[in-house]
């Protein structure tokens, strides 16, 4: 038991490790600011392609498109980026490399939220917009956009989750997040606790959204009863 | 004879192989009520949903108040303002409020700022008498009330012609009155409306004239007397023949 | 413009960096699909006990298990392997990289798992037990025979994305010296001084995956058209 705390619990390292996992923690945010609102406009915008066009084209690139990216791990394809376009010469920035890494994994994951939403939405509401004089546009903007929204708010939330988990990734290229700074110290400390630490940082963060989510879920299976 | 507001010339539909509307020949005048009736199958939907286009026709044309609608280089958002529709399933946002139902078209469409959408709103939803249930949202309402909202949100177009799909084939039958009330009130103020329905006692009573449709043509039509007392084709004769053992069956 | 092309060709695609290194990337795949098997094996099997055990109403039970699955689903699964390949030394028990991987990903697909059949067995109307029940059928077969297999279907969808997820994850195994095919693309990349070992290694990843994701997508169709 004490050895569980000495190593795991330690009161002392944590409050030596704290500020610079404070520091991590802050960049953790900060990539998942950047990445969700992108990820979510590209997924969206593709989903609407996916959906909305005529051309069987385009609906079967976006679901090409979305499928090589959900069948291909976000960290190889960091890796790729990173180490490999330096290749090609010039530098690339690690946060650009990063970015657009989750940016393009995430966007699939999107996409196939968006589109499952918009597809439960009733096709007579696009009938009914369209018949008052909507044109199309409208019609995605007033009437089926929000209900489509409505329809998949907790996988939404969810995919928001999974954007912050993927942040780890991001320290394999040396990127200082929360997990970085937590093994850096540990290097240093020569003890787990740090990463314990960490652990209890993103339980923090995000066990309560976890905890909305299944809130969210739970009245959307309510509503679902008819 | 005044000239049509809606005609419809050589009217076909095809899905694939499946040949729907066989060339539907239609004319409505200006304030008249026809009713369209006819078994499952019969195309009578779908001739309707090709008036304002939501299907397109395979070939022939629809012409609205002279213009032909089937043209491709027809403004078809502008012409839905002036073609109503009402559906089976009354199709109603279900995010938005009734009130919110109503102006969403005469704010996005027609431009109009919020206090004239509003106003024009409240006046169409007092028209089929609901205007104490413009902040109601359609979960609260009932089938009826949802469906005198859908004709609302159509009428504060202000349309030349109604288009009605089936509109009280969805309802709880002591339900389905207020909607035909509200019908009948709508025709009595001059609107032409073109009524898709099963409601037999309905079209025999108040429409001004009865199209039979069937295998995708108009097998016959006359005035309501014409048809249901006198029928010409032996169809017609036993589509309706149902309908009218029972009306005499029972008190009328 | 000939030139900036050839050279990512070159670059990228370089065949003869790759004859020279593919098998070795090729043996990572093993590891690759062995671990991922052994995770899926695992963690459905384990989320389905879980998930049984939460059916029984036993507030003993149902309360770890949820904070279990709670807890899992919040951390990163990189924290988890890191946490047990690093941390549990210290306590005596060490974990080779394999199975560092193997358990985290299990222990995640567990939680995820037992949500998703939960949630399958909990949208099951309350009449299906009470009807199973009133022929004489006990709890355990009224479970086997009539309400998993619903619940069952009700959690494909979500159950075949997050397998695919978690299964994506064992690249994760590379940060923890897994010699899967990330690590040992790099390790040849490296070596090599060129990236087509990467692009090796990318190609067998979509190897892996690509038919998994066509799966999912079937049957999420299927799943859809049907209801």
């Amino acid at each position: 038991m004490d050895s569980i705390i000495e190593n795991f619990f330690n009161l002392e390292i944590y409050r030596q490790v704290l500020p610079y996992l404070l520091n991590g923690l802050w960049m953790t945010i900060w990539l998942s600011v950047i990445v969700i609102p992108l990820g979510a406009v590209a997924g969206l915008l593709l989903a609407l392609g996916q959906t909305q066009s005529g051309s069987r084209w385009v609906r079967w690139t976006v679901i090409a498109f979305v499928d090589f990216f959900r069948a291909f791990p976000p960290l190889v394809l960091l890796i790729f980026l990173y180490f490999g376009l330096p290749f090609l010469g010039g530098d690339v920035p690690k946060l650009a490399a990063v970015v657009v890494a989750f940016v393009l994994n995430n966007a699939s994951y999107f996409c196939e939220v968006f589109r499952a939403g918009i597809q439960a939405v009733h096709k007579g509401q696009m009938e009914a917009a369209r018949s008052t004089g909507l044109n199309r546009m409208q019609a995605l903007r007033y009437v089926i956009l929000p209900q489509a929204v409505r329809n998949v708010m907790p996988d939404l939330l969810g995919n928001c989750i999974e954007v912050v988990k993927l942040t780890t990734i991001a320290s394999v290229v040396g990127m200082p997040e929360l997990l970085r700074a937590a093994r850096d110290t540990q290097s240093l400390v020569y003890n787990p606790s740090p990463i314990v630490l960490a652990a209890l940082l993103y339980l923090v963060m995000l066990w309560p959204l976890t905890r909305v989510l299944a809130s969210l879920e739970k009245r959307r299976t309510g509503m679902a009863g008819h | 004879m005044s000239a049509p507001i809606l005609e419809l010339v050589g009217l076909k539909k095809s899905y694939g192989s499946q040949e729907v509307l066989r060339g539907v020949e239609l004319r409505v005048r200006p304030a008249e009520l026809v009713c369209v009736i006819g078994p499952s199958g019969s195309g009578k939907s779908t001739m309707l949903r090709c008036c304002n286009r939501l299907e397109e026709p395979s070939a022939g044309q629809v012409v609205l108040d002279g213009q032909d609608i089937t043209r491709p280089d027809t403004d078809i958002n502008r012409v839905r303002q002036s073609v109503g529709m009402v559906f089976q399933h009354f199709n109603l946002y279900p995010h938005l409020s009734a009130l919110e139902n109503v102006t969403l078209a005469l704010r996005r469409v027609q431009k109009k700022d919020r206090a004239q959408a509003e106003a024009i709103a409240r006046d169409a939803l007092t028209q089929v008498g609901l205007g104490h249930k413009a902040d109601a949202f359609p979960a609260q309402l009932s089938g009826g009330q949802q469906q005198r909202v859908g004709i609302a949100r159509a009428i504060a177009l202000k349309p030349k012609v109604m288009l009605f799909d089936e509109p009280t084939s969805a309802l709880d039958p002591e339900l389905v009155d207020e909607v035909l009330r509200v019908m009948r009130a709508l025709r009595e103020g001059g609107m032409t409306m073109l009524v898709v329905t099963h409601e037999m006692a309905f079209a025999h009573a108040v429409a001004d004239r009865v199209v039979f449709m069937d295998g995708g043509v108009v097998a016959e039509q006359g005035t309501p007397a014409e048809v249901f007392e006198n029928p010409r084709e032996a169809r017609t004769r036993s589509f309706i023949g149902r309908y009218m053992d029972a009306k005499s069956a029972s008190p009328a | 413009m000939n030139e900036a092309n050839s050279g990512f060709l070159f670059t990228f695609f370089n065949p003869a960096v790759a004859a020279q290194y593919w098998q070795e990337i090729a043996r990572g795949m093993v590891v690759t699909v062995g671990v991922g098997a052994a995770t899926v094996v695992t963690g459905v099997a384990a989320g389905l006990v879980l998930a049984l055990a939460r059916a029984t109403g036993r507030a003993s039970l149902r309360l770890p298990i949820v904070l279990f699955s709670d807890i899992t689903r919040s951390l990163p699964p990189l924290v988890i392997i890191i946490l047990l390949y690093f941390g549990l030394p210290a306590l005596g028990m060490p974990l080779s990289s394999f199975a560092s991987t193997w358990l985290s990903l299990s222990l995640v697909l567990a939680a995820y798992a037992q949500e998703s059949i939960w949630a399958g067995l909990s949208s099951l109307p309350k009449g299906q037990m009470e009807a199973a029940r009133s022929t004489g059928l006990g709890w355990w077969q009224a479970m086997r025979w009539v309400l998993l297999p619903q619940a069952l279907r009700r959690a494909v969808p979500p159950l075949t994305n997050r397998v695919i997820a978690t299964t994506k994850n064992t690249a994760l195994g590379s940060v923890v010296a897994l010699s899967e095919i990330l690590s040992t693309a790099q390790a040849s990349a490296a070596v090599a001084g060129n990236p087509t070992p990467l692009t090796v290694g990318a190609f067998l990843y979509l190897l892996v995956f690509l038919p998994l994701v066509f799966v999912a997508r079937t049957l999420e169709h299927r799943s859809f058209n049907g209801n």
